[in-house]
């Protein structure tokens, strides 16, 4: 069970986190790509959706599932940072 | 995120780089030797070759812990602590408690250490302290969990060491998320074509925020450990129990009861385990005997935390009679918030309670703690590079350390495989890490510049790790058909990484003057 909802909730907070990365407007600025980025009311919902399968995890009582998860979102959401700056340094 | 006045500001810029600059690369090498530490267990099955894989505690032990008795003084029938050794086997620790004569609270007995067959193989008298040490075939693992506990320093001076430096990890944590005014808006936010200052901070900052909420469980939860045993258990024992430090375990960690000292033939300990197993659906990690051949004999399993919980389970068996009495809370006879509070801590800190999943996490959050120290100390550097020339050593040492300890650990894995096959693993692998460490240090002191040094040391880094998978080959360690077939695949994916990891490396220190073009920094337009 642990296994299964883990990999379910950090594959979807993945997903939103790579959108959330993809539409960051001081990253895109930075990278000097010329997307204005989410407004800030899109960013919003998308870090509680990013939340909501942690949420979910926490509601079944899997302390496991939610510790990987926020673990695994830290991890991912770090990675999502360096390979998308890595793309920008590659268009300098 | 959170405003800070500006003098205010100030002083947590303060707190936080100075936090940072004067424990920075001792906190460095705490970290990533626990990062590496994550895996000791693989590490040690994959160092020596390890192809078992039922546990001991799967394995009649019955007849091997009763011979064991009936040779060992009667007056060491107080306590028998049961553990897994080398690959799989079994080690007896017959022992009673002792106060030395300076006050310490000491375990003396004898440690014995089975083979495969049960019979002994090597049999220690002494203390806890004198018996436990390094073996042959554990001296990698061993030798990184060592470091990562205590540095080498003898205790409590150790533990107390890595304690401090575990606040100032907490400290640096805590100053960090106060100064940093855009935490959510930075945190995708990586510009590399800037100035090293500003390229540093931002490497630092991200994978600082990603990494926070970690820093303050595996700071918290470290520093608990290494304070718990030198300064609390101390101070407990001195306000409530008179100085009496076993007085206090039997009364937070012990199985309360009238003593009844009469001989009394000890229940079936397979059936112990076989039932501990059943109810937990884990193997245990520990038992612990009372009393052996007393009729008040007790049994406590210890066991990993069941799927889906991370709160390790203890059961409580009526050692005569091998009858299972009740769970046990690790704190006291009933349970309570704070007995899950320090049952939790373990897991927490090691991320052992998910298997290899967990493990993994844990390890990458390890690794990206490690960055942000480094990059914390290089930015520390860089803003007073202009002004401050002769920080320069500071620079080098920076450099020798952060590149230097990965070189040494990897070379003292390299002498390990080497020394095991000829027994003297136990000298060779903390020997090896002095020696690339010397290495590293002459490499500080002689090379033409940091840059030149940096990449020389990931170089020779990467050549060693990705060296280890033929030199295990070659001293006769499993091959992957062998190993994935005794169903131990970790030996294959260890040295798969090893070997990728090591490429990369080489890769990556070859690409690198190449890649560090000073380009002027890009200032990010306000909104």
């Amino acid at each position: 069970m642990t296994m299964l909802l883990v990999l379910v909730a950090t594959a979807i907070s993945a997903l939103i986190l790579h959108a959330l990365c993809l539409g960051d407007p001081k990253r895109n600025r930075a990278a000097g790509m010329r997307e204005a980025g989410q407004t800030k009311r899109q960013r919003q919902v998308l870090t509680a959706a990013i939340c909501l399968p942690g949420l979910i995890c926490a509601l079944t009582g899997d302390a496991a599932a939610f510790l990987i998860w926020l673990g695994g979102c830290g991890v991912i959401g770090w990675s999502l940072a360096i390979w998308f700056s890595r793309g920008a340094q590659e268009r300098d | 995120m959170i405003h800070l006045k500006k003098d205010e500001t100030k002083l947590m810029v303060a707190v936080h780089g100075w936090s940072g600059i004067v424990l920075g690369l001792l906190l460095y090498a705490v970290i990533f030797t626990g990062m590496a530490a994550v895996f000791a267990e693989e590490i040690g099955i994959w160092s020596a070759g390890h192809v078992e894989t039922r546990s001991a505690f799967e394995r009649p032990m019955d007849g091997s812990i009763r011979r064991l008795a009936a040779q060992t003084p009667a007056k060491y029938h107080e306590g028998v602590d049961l553990f897994e050794i080398g690959d799989h086997n079994l080690g007896a620790f017959f022992h009673r408690h002792e106060t030395d004569p300076d006050g310490t609270l000491v375990s003396r007995g004898i440690y014995y250490q089975l083979d495969r067959k049960g019979d002994v193989a090597k049999a220690l008298h002494g203390t806890g302290e004198e018996v436990f040490g390094p073996r042959n075939d554990d001296a990698l693992s061993s030798f990184l969990v060592d470091t990562h506990v205590r540095l080498h320093v003898p205790n409590p001076w150790g533990l107390l060491l890595t304690g401090i430096v575990g606040l100032v990890m907490l400290v640096a944590a805590i100053s960090g998320l106060l100064i940093h005014r855009h935490l959510f808006k930075d945190i995708f936010t990586l510009r590399r074509s800037a100035s090293p200052v500003l390229v540093d901070r931002d490497r630092h900052s991200v994978a600082g925020t990603w990494s926070l909420p970690f820093a303050f469980i595996l700071a918290f939860t470290g520093s608990f450990f290494s304070f718990f045993g030198t300064i609390g258990v101390p101070i407990v024992a001195m306000a409530a129990f008179g100085g009496d430090v076993q007085a206090l375990n039997d009364a937070v960690f012990g199985n309360p009861g009238r003593p009844d000292p009469r001989p009394a033939t000890m229940g079936n300990m397979d059936r112990i385990a076989a039932d501990a197993i059943r109810r937990t659906g884990e193997v245990p990690t520990f038992i612990t005997i009372e009393n052996f051949g007393r009729a008040d004999a007790k049994v406590t399993s210890f066991h990993p935390p069941k799927a889906g919980d991370i709160e390790p389970v203890t059961l409580l068996y009526d050692g005569a009679q091998a009858k299972f009495l009740h769970t046990k809370p690790s704190i006291g006879t009933q349970p309570s918030a704070g007995g899950t509070l320090a049952a939790i801590m373990a897991p927490m800190h090691f991320g052992n309670f998910a298997g290899m999943l967990s493990k993994a996490v844990w390890f990458a959050l390890g690794f990206a703690m490690c960055y942000v120290t480094f990059t914390g100390l290089r930015l520390w550097l860089a803003r007073r590079r202009e002004d401050m020339r002769s920080l320069e050593w500071l620079d080098r040492t920076v450099m020798v350390v952060g590149f230097g300890l990965p070189f040494a650990l990897v070379c003292s894995a390299a002498a390990f495989l080497i020394a095991m096959p000829l027994g003297s693993a136990t000298y060779w692998t903390p020997a090896a890490f002095l020696i690339a460490s010397g290495v590293a240090i002459l490499g500080g002191t002689t090379a033409p510049s940091v840059a030149a040094l940096g990449r020389a040391l990931q170089f020779a880094t990467g050549l060693v790790l990705a060296g280890l998978v033929p030199l295990r080959w070659i001293s006769g360690g499993p091959g992957w058909g062998r190993a994935i077939e005794a169903g131990q695949p970790i030996i294959a994916a260890l040295d798969l990484a090893f070997l990728l990891a090591g490429i990369w490396m080489v890769w990556r220190a070859a690409a690198l003057p190449a890649r560090r073009l000073p380009f002027p920094a890009r200032p990010v337009p306000a909104e």
